[in-house]
């Protein structure tokens, strides 16, 4: 807080040893595609200018809400299947949420703490896939082969107009009785924290102080150079150099195999990643608005959609039991705590901190 | 309709208050300092707007236009790729609380103040700062301004956080502004300039309605600057007196059709309909808060 303005410098790790082998393998590894897998249901309408009149178009949107009425919300007391105990082994689902940006708070003692705020949209359980048929399918088959298979979870969060929608994408979802959901997302979870369909996941279903792992996609940066890609130095600004600014330089010794290795560091598309940073706490929950704070930063850029789960870093798992499977609203009619904080953190409104 | 005729009414009163307040900083030949005091804006600083009621016989009430220059931290960053309403609604929320606790009153730059920081290697735990204010940015809860003064031949700037919990009290010792939004020419300007006696005392203010404009016209020390300031068409400095050249470079490097780009403005500032949103939202929490104040003072429990 009290600062005089210098800026932090960054340590560079020099890397000794250069694995050549791990690089050479990823190198054919095609990260990006901008096409979903063949096995997906075609998702967007291609919209065709439909000229319907103003009361066609009220008649349309009266079919779609009877179609889709609200089911009533379902109670912790309705679950179909039967409640199983937690314990330490299970795999409870995950929450699709969006990153809504970066918000500064301060810790007791008065140092600051960059927390990242993550929206939990209206995510709703579309259904299970058991172990057995989990196994079968392609991603199943790796994920699980030489592992005791677990089930999966169907998620799906943002709900929006049928009409942008498929038939085909709409179907997954009018079994169910919802309308369709603008993103979809998969939970291995194991068999004793499965949820029927239509079950809503909020804020609540996650615990104040616990480590969650976020998947997103990283900032799309597009072509980039080698200085900002891999952060090569490049060449002197001055002192007479000729067009060696930012480039490259030596990509092979002329000795060794006399050609260039796969995964040689060049320019290329940078960003646009799966990537998963783990064990960021949860410093604040606030259940009136579903709005999670994380310490720390997330991939991906504001306003993009990530995925939230509970930590797979064996020291900052769960030691006592969460609200398993998931959280529902107490039956009695009472709120709950519309604000919650980590005990670690200053709270807005209590007087200034004195040390 | 009373969208529109609140729109016009905010926008007309946004002009007048800022031609009024900034009478000075408009005209380039002549500096004339002239504190304005009309009825209304007596009127407008004190008392909210509150506009004839709708055809249900609400009335709505309408922050008054100065709130976009007394409190530009509730207005968030403009750039549209990072812009949220929710989390800027929950980061208002946030912010009132601490009002709520802590009174960070109106300044602007070049107000002299004083901050009382809790800081564990001080003697009394409190380290105290008067200074005068160089510089303020951020938006939300990163709102943060600079404060300079001159401690024995050696000159301190200190950059405080608005919102951070280590702040016990935020006084302003002398509400005024300058010629320039920025001020960091002190650096280069001649000592006296940001000297402030640590003991201060807080001034009153004879006229509560308008916030005066100081002319002042600071000489700098000789070469070399901190900065190119001949480039930078700075009001509030004597005549540089440099050679030609610089100023023949200036002109070459200068960007003259920037005060003709519509869109570089529309891009950099939160519209209209928003801001009078924000501040209806935020307006009244603060009339709340100010009343508190007040009557705690007049108990005497401050």
């Amino acid at each position: 807080m009290l600062s005089i303005v210098f800026h932090k410098r960054r340590r560079l790790v020099r890397r000794l040893f250069f694995n050549h082998e791990q690089v050479r393998t990823m190198s054919r590894v095609k990260r990006r595609t901008t096409h979903p897998p063949y096995w997906h249901v075609l998702k967007n309408n291609q919209r065709q200018d439909e000229k319907i009149s103003s009361d066609n178009l009220r008649f349309v949107r009266e079919v779609i809400q009877d179609k889709y009425k609200n089911k009533s919300p379902i109670k912790g007391s309705d679950l179909d299947i039967e409640k199983k105990e937690w314990d330490p082994k299970t795999k409870r689902s995950g929450v699709i949420a969006r990153n809504i940006g970066v918000q500064h708070m301060w810790e007791k003692d008065g140092k600051k703490v960059v927390c990242t705020v993550l929206h939990v949209l209206d995510n709703h359980v579309i259904r299970y896939v058991p172990p057995e048929e989990y196994a079968k399918s392609i991603i199943g088959a790796k994920v699980f082969r030489n592992r005791k298979p677990l089930g999966c979870l169907v998620v799906g969060a943002e709900a929006a107009n049928p009409d942008r929608f498929t038939r085909q994408y709409c179907s997954l979802f009018s079994e169910v009785g919802l309308l369709p959901k603008k993103r979809l997302a998969r939970f291995i979870v194991t068999p004793n924290a499965v949820l029927p369909p239509c079950t809503p996941l909020t804020a609540g279903h996650f615990v104040i102080g616990q480590a969650v792992d976020v998947y997103g996609k990283t900032i799309d940066y597009g072509f980039q150079g080698v200085v900002k890609r891999w952060g090569f130095k490049g060449g002197p600004a001055s002192h007479g150099a000729t067009k060696f600014h930012r480039r490259g330089g030596t990509i092979g010794t002329g000795r060794d195999k006399a050609r260039v290795w796969p995964g040689q560091k060049m320019p290329g598309h940078m960003g646009s990643e799966r990537r998963f940073c783990r064990g960021l706490k949860i410093v604040r929950i606030n259940m009136k608005y579903n709005v999670i704070y994380v310490k720390g930063t997330v991939p991906g850029p504001t306003n993009s959609i990530v995925q939230i789960f509970d930590t797979l870093l064996p020291r900052r798992k769960f030691t006592e039991a969460p609200p398993h499977p998931t959280y529902f609203p107490p039956e009695d009619g009472t709120l709950p705590q519309e604000d919650i904080w980590d005990s670690s953190l200053h709270v807005f409104g209590s007087p200034s901190i004195s040390v | 309709m009373l969208r529109r005729a609140v729109l016009q009414t905010f926008r007309q009163g946004l002009a007048q208050s800022f031609f009024k307040r900034n009478a000075v900083s408009l005209s380039e030949t002549t500096v004339t300092h002239q504190p304005i005091e009309t009825s209304d804006e007596a009127d407008e600083k004190s008392v909210s707007k509150q506009k004839p009621g709708d055809e249900s016989g609400n009335t709505v009430v309408v922050a008054p236009p100065e709130f976009r220059f007394m409190y530009p931290e509730f207005l968030p960053d403009p750039a549209m790729e990072r812009r949220n309403r929710l989390k800027e609604k929950l980061e208002r929320i946030d912010m009132l609380q601490r009002r709520s606790v802590v009174e960070i009153p109106e300044f602007y730059t070049g107000s002299v103040m004083a901050v009382t920081v809790a800081d564990a290697n001080s003697p009394n735990k409190f380290a105290r700062f008067v200074g005068i204010c160089i510089q303020r940015g951020g938006s939300g809860l990163r709102a943060w301004f600079i404060l300079r003064n001159v401690v024995d031949k050696q000159g301190v700037e200190i950059l405080y956080e608005m919102y951070c919990p280590l702040i016990q009290k935020i006084e302003v010792l002398r509400l005024e502004r300058r010629l320039d939004e920025s001020l960091l020419y002190l650096r280069d300007a001649l000592p006296e300039y940001s000297t402030f006696p640590l003991d201060m005392e807080p001034e009153r203010r004879l006229n509560n309605s308008v916030v005066p404009i100081n002319p002042l016209k600071v000489k700098l020390r000789p070469r070399p600057w901190l900065e190119r300031w001949e480039r930078q068409n700075l009001q509030g400095v004597e005549d540089l007196n440099l050679p030609q050249r610089f100023y023949d470079k200036a002109e070459k490097v200068a960007k003259p059709w920037e005060k003709y780009d519509l869109m570089l403005q529309y891009r950099k500032t939160i519209p209209a309909e928003e801001q009078e949103k924000i501040f209806a939202d935020v307006h009244s929490q603060l009339q709340q808060q100010e009343f508190k104040r007040k009557i705690r003072r007049r108990r005497g429990t401050d």
